[in-house]
């Protein structure tokens, strides 16, 4: 007989305790939930970044969609990956120049936007 | 799974269910399944084989029993897996008497029964709990009383259909059900009560 998972007995006490809990904890959603979907005004006022990274041994190309008045809302979309790390710096220089509001970079954000306190 | 193999394993599940698993041969099978026994042994090698095969096919049934556990929150969902357990244990009869064979701790399925059958008691103790906390059942008046319940639960869910073939009592999913509830009638608050006889009465008593 081929060797069968078995959930330690504990663990899968707890995942009943926690199937149990749902029904009195977890409460039905509302239309305000899906506001994320159509509430997409604030990306007029976004600052683009492209950021080049390695990911499964290519270079990928993310965009980076922050507000210019709150930088901790952001959207990060991954666009393209590319072998070389040149292409894809500058696939990433093309895609952001044609996602960005203002081509010239005049949206940005600032590290002092963030209000990081250094004590 | 071909549908050759699954005909051989439903005719196996037949007659072990009817003579035991130690005394069928698998000439009979080979006759049950409509086929010869060299087309039988193309399928599965050996008798032990085969056992293995019908036995990895029960224990896929039985942990597919898990997982209808608390789908909706009322009594019906509770009432749908007794249905499933009946459906279970009255086409898988042979297995009590391989579990009560006087040295079978050496059996490799001997572990996975004791791990499903401790799996069955703890839903059926954590579904008491939820039923508590929902109001269905009265609180617990000593402790460990539901504790106690879940394991007369669980000895009806798994003996019955065996006592009543032992005590020669016809039986049938109505009365397999109705054995079940009337355990738990007893214990029903106002709102369990209320639910009870809205969902289960109508359709069992």
């Amino acid at each position: 007989m081929k060797p069968r998972f078995n959930i330690d007995i504990k663990a899968y006490d707890a995942l009943l305790e926690g199937l149990n809990q749902q029904y009195f904890v977890e409460k039905r959603g509302d239309q305000s939930d899906f506001r994320l979907y159509f509430d997409d005004l604030w990306l007029a006022d976004t600052a683009v970044i492209d950021d080049v990274h390695r990911s499964r041994g290519a270079w990928a190309v993310d965009l980076i969609f922050a507000s210019i008045h709150n930088p901790l809302k952001f959207i990060r979309r991954h666009i393209t990956l590319h072998s070389c790390p040149k292409r894809a710096a500058q696939q990433g220089e093309f895609m952001r120049r044609v996602a960005a509001k203002d081509q010239r970079g005049t949206l940005s954000v600032s590290i002092r936007s963030l209000q990081i306190c250094k004590n | 799974m071909y549908n050759t193999k699954i005909k051989i394993l439903n005719a196996s599940v037949r007659l072990f269910n009817e003579n035991g698993i130690d005394s069928v041969r698998l000439q009979q099978i080979a006759d049950e399944s409509e086929m010869s026994v060299g087309n039988l042994a193309y399928h599965y090698k050996s008798k032990d084989v085969l056992i293995e095969a019908v036995y990895e096919r029960v224990f896929d049934e039985f942990n597919e029993i898990f997982r209808h556990y608390l789908k909706r929150p009322d009594l019906a969902d509770f009432d749908i897996q007794i249905s499933i357990y009946y459906t279970f244990f009255s086409r898988n009869r042979f297995y009590l008497s391989e579990f009560f064979k006087a040295n079978n701790s050496t059996a490799p399925h001997y572990l996975q029964w004791q791990d499903c059958t401790a799996k069955m008691l703890l839903q059926l103790r954590s579904r008491l709990q939820f039923m508590v906390r929902k109001n269905e059942l009265l609180p617990e008046k000593e402790p460990g009383q539901y504790e106690l319940l879940a394991e007369q639960i669980w000895m009806s869910l798994v003996f019955f259909i065996p006592k009543s073939n032992m005590i020669g009592q016809h039986y049938d999913e109505i009365s397999y059900k109705k054995n079940i509830w009337n355990l738990l009638r007893p214990y029903f608050g106002p709102d369990g009560l209320e639910e009870f006889r809205a969902l289960i009465v109508p359709v069992l008593f």
